[in-house]
């Protein structure tokens, strides 16, 4: 692992119109990991990937990608180049382009690239990965179930090719077993594939349970850290965000 | 009757680009581009220009006349919409800014052009004869045959263009989720002035067509327009399919209304039923967005 984390939020803040969404938040994700951030609604988790992607630019701090830095106050890298950078999110709702096939829209993942043949043989293993997908290749997005759609929205990540995947919510609004077949293929993509990942989750179980490290954000802040193990055995986050 | 089948069908493919470039620059900006009738009437000055007055060949000068307004769909793009766009809290802005280009290009054009009726010579000579026409035949003349030709081939080309290359399946990315498509790497600026440009040119190709059979002069521009909205109305606005059922259904109209009717209750009796229409269907026949 090298010593500078793949990816590092710097202090950042970030407001919308007056409100403030994050404080002073510190987060780093090494090479190789998965990261969680968990909490509740409103404590900032989806800032944090807009922060990231450069959708939204920070107020104070900075975004550092390789030591790179892609958003600060003075200086933000537009969305649409950092995905040929490798950093691709997985959205909230999953976004699934709704009057596109499935095989357009997880060609639209690959968007950026120029490699023809390598992108068919993309499309291919996703289709190995998710066969649901395969079945429905010429179905439109809209059709799709809520667990099918995410197989797409995280299929269309992977034709990208990232180096770090950002996933906002992935098992929100999906039936239990499919939400399980899901985070199969995140370890699977992180393993086999050596994808970086931060995973963003109210389903904190889970979260907890793929990740290697955890932040728990609270109205803008991290309130706690540390590798996920532990801190699915500290008593503040049993109580509140694991049920009891 | 023939006759009338046969008007429906060449009036129905050229309404059918004009209201395809309408509704590309709707699904793309959600805005309403009321200058789409100037544009088309640029094009048509473009190609009575260069074909009837500099005599270039036709074949050189209809294309032209679809670059020249990419170019015009560019600049407009990039110096009024992008800015108001940006900026504007308010639907109305860019509304209103949209019908002030459309002033701006026809009092241009009033001022390049003169007010006079213009037209060109026949690029193709004859007609093809169905029948006896004393006893319900038809005729077709060679310069209809070859507007409602090149119109379906470029509606055609459009279609293809949209669905099987990667600038297409962006250009419909951005039209049905522009954070989604900015997330898969998608320039979204540079897609939105591709399809302005785009909805531009096939505007100016549509003036460049009808030049042939109608000529031009400056003030037709917000008469295309019109026909323009009420196809895409029809169809569902941003939606491919619509424009084109759109405009294939006021082409019959018109021709079935001229053919009955006597001179303007054609556009009255459009109006009204285009009224009770939107009544049931607001959103048109096929109302979602651009797919």
């Amino acid at each position: 692992m090298s010593a500078i984390p793949h990816l590092e939020l710097c202090a950042v803040s970030l407001c919308y119109d007056e409100v403030r969404a994050l404080q002073n938040v510190n987060i780093k994700v090494p090479t190789g990991d998965i990261v969680a951030l968990i909490g509740a609604n409103g404590a900032g988790k989806s800032s944090a990937l807009r922060a990231i992607t450069g959708l939204r630019r920070v107020a104070a701090g900075e975004v550092r990608l390789d030591g790179h830095i892609i958003n600060s106050p003075s200086a933000q890298e537009q969305t649409h180049a950092l995905v040929r950078q490798g950093v691709v999110m997985v959205p909230e709702g999953r976004h699934v382009f709704p009057h596109m096939s499935i095989k357009d829209n997880l060609l639209m993942g690959a968007y950026t690239r120029r490699d023809p043949a390598r992108i068919a043989s993309d499309l291919e293993s996703v289709c190995e990965r998710f066969p649901r997908l395969r079945e429905r290749f010429h179905q439109h997005g809209s059709s799709l179930s809520g667990g099918e759609q995410q197989m797409v929205a995280i299929g269309r990540a992977l034709m990208a090719r990232p180096r770090l995947l950002l996933l906002d919510e992935p098992s929100l609004g999906i039936a239990p077993q499919v939400v399980r077949q899901i985070a199969q293929s995140l370890v699977e993509i992180n393993r086999k594939d050596g994808i970086t990942i931060v995973l963003v989750e109210q389903n904190s179980r889970m979260a907890m349970s793929l990740s290697s490290y955890t932040y728990v954000l609270e109205t803008g802040n991290v309130a706690l850290e540390g590798p996920s193990r532990e801190l699915m055995n500290n008593d503040h986050i049993k109580r509140l965000y694991l049920g009891g | 009757m023939l006759q009338v089948l046969i008007n429906g069908i060449v009036l129905g493919s050229v309404y059918a680009l004009i209201a395809l470039g309408l509704t590309m620059v709707f699904s793309i900006m959600r805005v309403v581009n009321f200058a789409h009738g100037q544009m088309y009437m640029l094009g048509a000055f473009v190609v009575y220009y260069l074909y009837g007055q500099f005599q270039l060949p036709f074949w050189l000068a209809l294309p032209l006349a679809g670059l020249a307004l990419a170019v015009v769909g560019v600049l407009f793009n990039r110096l009024f919409f992008q800015p108001v766009l940006a900026s504007a809290k308010r639907e109305e802005n860019s509304m209103l800014m949209a019908v002030g280009t459309a002033l701006l290009l026809e009092n241009l054009a009033l001022t390049l052009f003169g007010e006079k009726q213009r037209g060109v010579p026949p690029v193709v000579d004859g007609s093809f004869i169905f029948g006896d026409i004393s006893e319900g035949g038809a005729i077709l003349t060679y310069p209809n045959a070859m507007v409602a030709a090149l119109s379906v081939t470029a509606i055609a080309a459009l279609l293809l263009f949209v669905q099987y290359t990667r600038p297409g399946r962006a250009l419909r990315a951005v039209a049905q989720d522009k954070e989604a498509a900015r997330l898969q790497g998608v320039d979204v600026k540079s897609i939105t002035t591709l399809g302005f440009a785009i909805g531009a040119a096939l505007a100016g190709l549509a003036g460049g067509l009808l030049v042939t059979i109608y000529g031009v002069n400056s003030g037709i521009g917000s008469n295309i327009s019109t026909k323009a909205f009420i196809m895409i109305m029809i169809g569902g606005a941003g939606v491919t399919s619509g424009a084109i059922v759109g405009g294939v259904l006021l082409g019959f109209a018109e021709a079935i209304g001229y053919d009955l009717l006597p001179g303007s209750l054609t556009y009255l009796l459009i109006f009204v039923a285009m009224i009770v229409f939107l009544v049931f269907k607001p959103n048109g026949l096929f109302g979602k967005p651009w797919g």
